[in-house]
């Protein structure tokens, strides 16, 4: 099965890598009070141009749509190969919407704000490479670029331990990242010894038609690189300590988007390129899976740290994903690709309102909240649904790809998907304790805090427009996830065609 | 005909012209040496170095034919010919950051100037060597020119340990590599890179390895390869901060040309036994430079580690004998030049101020005081370490494709594991940078030349590794040009 390719006739993919770098370039030589400005104005043109091409999309047929492609480095057949098929433009749009949350939540900086700017300015271009890259080394600078910035982030505007979380995640990351790197090459060597071609293209690498083992070792070297990053357990312990040290805006982009990343790559490589291997290597997915999905659920009940518990959380949403893609089946892979747009949006939303509550009450520690919702009702409500569509309340974005996922796992294997599906009620334990811990429980309050929280304010212009188009699309996906599904239908498709067949 | 070509030619000697790059340089030094007698003007002294290295860099792009002179001892091809342009291209960014230095540190000796430039025309001779004599005329006069260079601080008393034990362990490697030649000698009958190659190829038998494990032994101590490396933290530590740039940059460079040079002409590939004395070496040399380096708290000998640990990395090429493998090797050798000498002039640059030692400590909140020196600083860091879209990365691919390609998974394994080691140590100088709040007051002065280099080495290294294509090209023509030299004459 090869793809077509619709040429762009407008360069547009490589003009949404290239504004984020245009626009840290600008930043760097104006004056700081541009910073803002700058940003938000060309991350809110990214997210124009993303959705462009979300609308205009054609879901019938798999089709490589927007594809540009130049020579780079031609000694080693590598190029600059760019596209989006429903995958990579999902997760293009997630990014895009995510910086743009990031960036209007970011007005309130005031620590080196131009440097700021600047590194996630290069985030966003690094992010967006990522998914739209065709060509592996093209695709392999990009995954590595994107940890320049996202080092910085942590480590300059985190929380007192930011220095080791820091060096924890990039350590952790490029440790994966290197033996991708490793298994990228050794794919591209056994290309051109069988078929004599230099080439790092996507398509040239997918025809090879691997021996098994060879596919198992390739699958093996890959999975790791993106194992890490997704990150299965037991894989997943940089995730909470780089989470609780990053600032809002970074904890927002590491989990709506890194995460992202991670699993994008199972889908995307893993499944196409290694049918076989895949399929043997199922169970173990499936276990890692469940054993994220429950022990990480567990984990999240046990912390009082509220940043702790959604990062755990998000381990656990991530597990679903992996199952999900490794049911090899239709329903599942769907339903992975929706559970990853629509955690993308949750995570991003709870992110945020642990961020909210940090500004106003300076502490992430339940101990020290509670009995809010009564002071700042639009923050409560926004909160509240955001918390419910993570725990995967129909109606909401949360539901529809978790369900999807498990009705895929149903068909291959009952028993795992027993397991994830006992572990939802889990998951909405934690969510409803976080909620309740922070939002409810006035009468525990003091006559002295309740003076305090009287004085509170609610969301500001700021906050508010960054809460509102997650919030959105949360309705969007949940109330009517068939035009989603729709889009991405045919695409699921081709990333399966080699494992059933067709 | 010019007139140094009709007074060559009355000479008689064939195709002497190609010998004008040398000949400049060697004038050069002649001059600044005479000069450093009558004057105490620094600026005069290295204003006429850098002028004569620069003639000597143009005349290079003259010479449009390559040709062997000196009745076979000397030959001139593009493979010497790019090595030299980058030889004294570099050489010359190294000797203008030192004038700024000695004149901060108030030691003001001329000899500076006209050592380094004898140094670099023993590289030049040693990367145009296609004979053992020659080659053993280079390396030494590179060594012994370099051996002054560290110990010249005399009063201090860390110079001289460095120089000492330089002196010591150079001196036993030239002992070791003229032992190798004599054997060599006593197999073959000949000098000449072709000549061995012919008697060696169907030979194997234990006088000729022997020769070739010394030969590789005397070399990976030129080049600081584990375990042959202790001279190498006390000499960089002990020399001044430029010259330590020199020699991490020009020199080690010029050792990987000549060690490429003599293992691919002088010994025949298809049972290329060196190329697994080479992997032990690179592999152990990655492991014990990218552990010490991690304990170490001064930045500077931080540095001298990361470059042994380089020199396992560059040589790790060699455990692929084939021409992928002498691309990558080329490749990362020329790129590698931009990151050593940047980083020990960046080094430079702040250690002309009193309050600066070089200790980590100092790097604290060097992003609030300095940004842009720290940008530059955090550029070498990531690329040293092996980040796209530095160009370290492209010279880790390089490396990496061709020993995957060559089936030599350990290899390719070990540089995985111990490039993450490093990251450990690069990103503590990134994190002392950025994320930390200054403790020293004030500024730093810098000197606008300084700023310049560092800046422009930066820019390169983020230049080259976005677009790599003519770098790569280069290298390519120069390994098909070293294999085509093969077993010819």
């Amino acid at each position: 099965m090869t793809p077509e390719f619709v040429n762009a006739g407008f360069p547009i993919i490589t003009v949404s890598i290239l504004i984020p770098l245009v626009a840290a370039a600008i930043v760097f030589l104006l004056n700081e009070k541009f910073a803002k400005p700058i940003s938000i104005v060309s991350s809110v043109v990214v997210f124009i141009l993303s959705s462009y091409m979300l609308l205009t999309y054609d879901p019938s047929g798999y089709k490589i749509q927007f594809y540009e492609k130049y020579a780079w480095i031609p000694q080693f057949g590598i190029s600059y190969e760019v596209g989006v098929d429903a995958l990579s433009l999902t997760m293009v749009w997630l990014t895009a919407i995510s910086f743009v949350v990031a960036f209007v939540w970011s007005t309130n900086i005031e620590k080196r704000v131009k440097e700021y700017f600047i590194a996630f300015l290069v985030l966003e271009a690094a992010c967006i490479g990522v998914f739209v890259a065709w060509d592996l080394v093209a695709f392999y600078v990009f995954w590595e670029v994107m940890l320049i910035p996202m080092f910085l982030i942590i480590g300059v505007w985190g929380y007192s331990e930011r220095i080791y979380a820091a060096t924890k995640f990039f350590i952790y990351t490029f440790f994966g990242s290197l033996f991708l790197l490793i298994g990228v090459i050794g794919m591209y060597i056994y290309n051109y010894v069988e078929n004599d071609v230099l080439s790092t293209s996507y398509f040239d690498l997918l025809k090879l038609s691997l021996h098994y083992n060879l596919e198992i070792i390739f699958f093996l070297l890959l999975a790791l690189g993106f194992a890490i990053k997704v990150p299965m357990w037991p894989f997943h312990t940089w995730l909470p300590a780089a989470h609780v040290q990053a600032p809002t805006a970074g904890s927002v982009i590491l989990a709506a988007v890194l995460l992202k990343m991670g699993t994008y790559g199972f889908v995307r490589f893993n499944l196409p390129w290694f049918p076989e291997a895949s399929k043997y290597f199922m169970p173990v997915m499936f276990t890692l899976g469940v054993i994220a999905i429950i022990y990480t659920a567990m984990m999240a009940i046990a912390q009082t740290h509220i940043k702790r518990l959604i990062a755990y959380s998000s381990v656990s949403h991530m597990g679903f994903v992996t199952i999900g893609t490794f049911a090899l089946n239709q329903e599942g892979v769907n339903g992975a690709i929706i559970t990853m747009i629509s955690h993308g949006l949750t995570s991003g939303a709870l992110f945020l309102a642990a961020g909210f509550i940090y500004e106003r009450l300076h502490s992430y520690e339940m101990k020290d909240l509670g009995g809010m919702a009564k002071f700042v009702p639009v923050f409560a409500t926004l909160f509240m649904i955001s918390a419910m569509a993570s725990a995967g309340l129909p109606g909401l974005s949360g539901f529809v790809g978790e369900f999807l996922a498990l009705l895929g796992t149903f068909k291959v294997s009952i028993l795992t998907a027993t397991l994830a599906g006992l572990s939802l009620v889990v998951g909405a334990a934690y969510t409803l304790w976080l909620y309740k811990r922070t939002m409810f429980e006035e009468e525990l309050l003091t006559e002295e805090k309740k003076e305090e929280y009287s004085k509170l304010k609610d969301l500001n212009t700021a906050e508010l427009w960054s809460f509102l188009p997650l919030v959105i699309f949360m309705f969007v996906i949940g109330i009517y996830p068939n035009w989603w599904i729709n889009l991405i239908n045919n695409t699921t498709h081709f990333v399966l065609h080699k494992i059933v067949g067709g | 005909m010019t007139i140094v070509q009709q007074l060559v030619a009355g000479l008689g000697v064939p195709n002497f012209q190609v010998l004008i790059p040398e000949i400049i340089v060697l004038i050069t030094a002649l001059l600044v040496f005479v000069l450093e007698l009558f004057t105490k003007s620094r600026i005069l002294i290295s204003t006429v170095s850098v002028v004569g290295l620069a003639v000597g860099a143009l005349s290079i792009l003259t010479i449009s034919e390559g040709a062997i002179t000196l009745y076979g001892l000397y030959i001139v091809d593009s493979f010497s010919l790019a090595f030299k342009f980058f030889l004294i291209v570099f050489t010359i960014l190294a000797i203008v950051n030192l004038q700024p230095y000695v004149e901060s540190k108030k030691t003001y000796y001329g000899e500076y100037y006209y050592l380094i430039i004898f140094s670099l025309l023993g590289m030049m001779i040693m990367v145009s060597s296609p004979n053992l004599v020659s080659f053993y005329i280079g390396l030494e006069l590179m060594s012994v020119s370099t051996y002054i260079l560290v110990g010249l601080w005399k009063k201090d008393y860390k110079s001289k340990e460095g120089a000492f034990k330089y002196l010591i362990m150079g001196g036993a490697g030239t002992a070791i590599i003229s032992y190798a030649i004599a054997l060599i000698y006593g197999k073959t009958g000949s000098f000449d890179f072709a000549r061995i190659f012919h008697e060696v190829q169907d030979k194997s038998d234990i006088g000729l390895t022997v020769a070739v494990a010394l030969l590789i032994v005397g070399l990976a101590l030129k080049a600081s390869a584990v375990p042959f490396h202790f001279w190498t933290p006390d000499a960089y530590e002990a020399a001044p901060t430029p010259i330590t740039g020199f020699m991490a940059s020009v020199s080690k460079i010029a050792t990987y040309a000549v060690i490429l040079r003599v293992m691919v002409e002088a010994f025949p590939l298809n049972n290329a036994i060196w190329s697994y004395g080479w992997a032990v070496l690179a592999g152990v040399s990655m492991v014990v430079g990218n552990f010490v380096a991690l304990k170490q708290k001064n930045v500077k000998r931080m540095l001298a580690y990361s470059s042994i640990a380089h020199t396992g990395y560059i040589l790790a090429a060699l455990a692929s004998p084939n021409g992928m493998g002498f691309t990558a090797l080329i490749f990362y050798s020329l790129v590698y030049l931009f990151m050593a000498l940047g980083g020990f002039i960046f080094l430079s640059a702040f250690e002309k101020n009193g309050n600066w030692t070089n200790d980590i400590e100092d790097f604290k909140g060097l992003a609030k005081k300095h940004p842009i020196m720290a940008l530059y600083m955090l550029i070498y860091m990531f690329s040293m370490l092996g980040i796209p879209p530095t160009v370290g990365f492209m010279g880790k691919f390089g490396v990496f494709l061709a020993l995957i390609s060559s089936n030599v998974w350990w290899l390719a394994v070990v540089l995985v594991v111990t490039s993450i080691v490093s990251a450990g140590y690069y990103l503590r100088v990134v994190a002392y940078m950025y994320m930390y709040e200054p403790v020293k007051e004030g500024r730093f002065y810098l000197n606008p030349i300084e700023k310049f280099t560092v800046g422009f080495l930066a820019v390169m290294v983020l230049v080259i590794g976005i677009y790599p294509t003519v770098f790569w090209e280069i290298s390519n023509v120069l390994t098909s040009v070293l294999i085509m030299n093969i077993g010819v004459r």
